[in-house]
């Protein structure tokens, strides 16, 4: 594995979508090259950037109750 | 006459996927209100295809599709246009903010509010924006994100890449107006 296969993979290795021998292959590379895992570590932190930011919106207690009273 | 009590566990089951449902609706209209109505309509639905839903599999995906099937239907005029996605190419907001000599490149995201976050979420075209709910927000495998789509995994996988960079370049853009990056002239010359 090198740093373009690293970089081409990187994204299904973020989402755990690789197979397992992939997987370890990645995490391998990773550990010996500080360069790759930088943009690891930076990729994980956006993709957990955008799931904290658009979670923080609930449905309406309202709203929940007047479902629960249509559909129960 | 009283509900029968399968339909009450069906809808109890159905209404722990609310806030998922509810955070899409929001994010596929934009506007809260729509989004209740969204989410009141799939809800109903769900209900009437209850016999079409196995028990066992992944309840929360086909509830997500119900109401992004719902959302498409409304939108159907504009479909065609929505289909055909603004490519930014490749563009990898890390490699930029490294070229531009932010370092450390990740101080950049701390920088960012969330509020802006959600907005380059919701400039998405709604193709892109869908994936990246189903894949970043609700953390769907490829394979259920796939199936609540409606279409190949490979195809979801690729659109979920290709939202990812137009999102990355939004957030960018957003950094140097807001003056959190500035795109200086001391870019690397390669040599010779
Ligand atoms: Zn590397």
């Amino acid at each position: 594995m090198n740093c373009s296969d690293c970089k081409e993979k990187l994204d299904r290795y973020l989402d755990r979508e690789l197979s397992n021998t992939e997987m370890l292959e990645l995490q391998l590379h990773l550990e010996g090259c500080p360069p790759c895992t930088d943009n690891y570590e930076f990729q994980a932190s956006l993709k957990r950037l955008v799931k904290v930011c658009c979670e923080q919106d609930k449905a309406p207690d309202a709203l929940r109750e007047k479902l629960r009273q249509i559909l129960t | 006459m009283a509900e029968s009590p399968p339909q009450t566990a069906f809808a109890e089951e159905a209404l722990t996927h609310l806030d998922t449902l509810y955070r899409g609706a929001l994010r596929l209209t934009r506007d809260p209100d729509s989004a209740q109505d969204l989410v009141q309509e799939a809800y109903l639905r769900a209900l009437r295809y209850q016999h079409s839903y196995q028990p066992g599999t992944n309840m929360k995906a086909w509830l997500f599709a119900i109401m992004r099937n719902l959302f498409w239907d409304r939108f159907k005029g504009s479909r065609k246009e929505d289909v055909s996605l603004d490519d930014v190419g490749e563009f990898v907001l890390y490699d930029k903010l490294r070229d531009e000599g932010a370092k450390p490149e990740a101080d950049v995201l701390d920088k960012l509010a969330a509020s802006e976050v959600v907005a380059a979420v919701e400039k998405l075209p709604p193709l892109h924006r869908e994936v990246v709910l189903l894949g970043d927000v609700e953390g769907f495998s490829y394979r259920d994100a796939a199936q609540t789509l409606g279409v190949p995994i490979r195809t979801a996988m690729s659109r979920l890449h290709r939202a990812r960079q137009q999102l990355q370049k939004s957030l960018y853009d957003y950094a140097l107006e807001s003056g959190i990056v500035r795109a200086n002239g001391t870019k690397e010359v390669p040599n010779e």
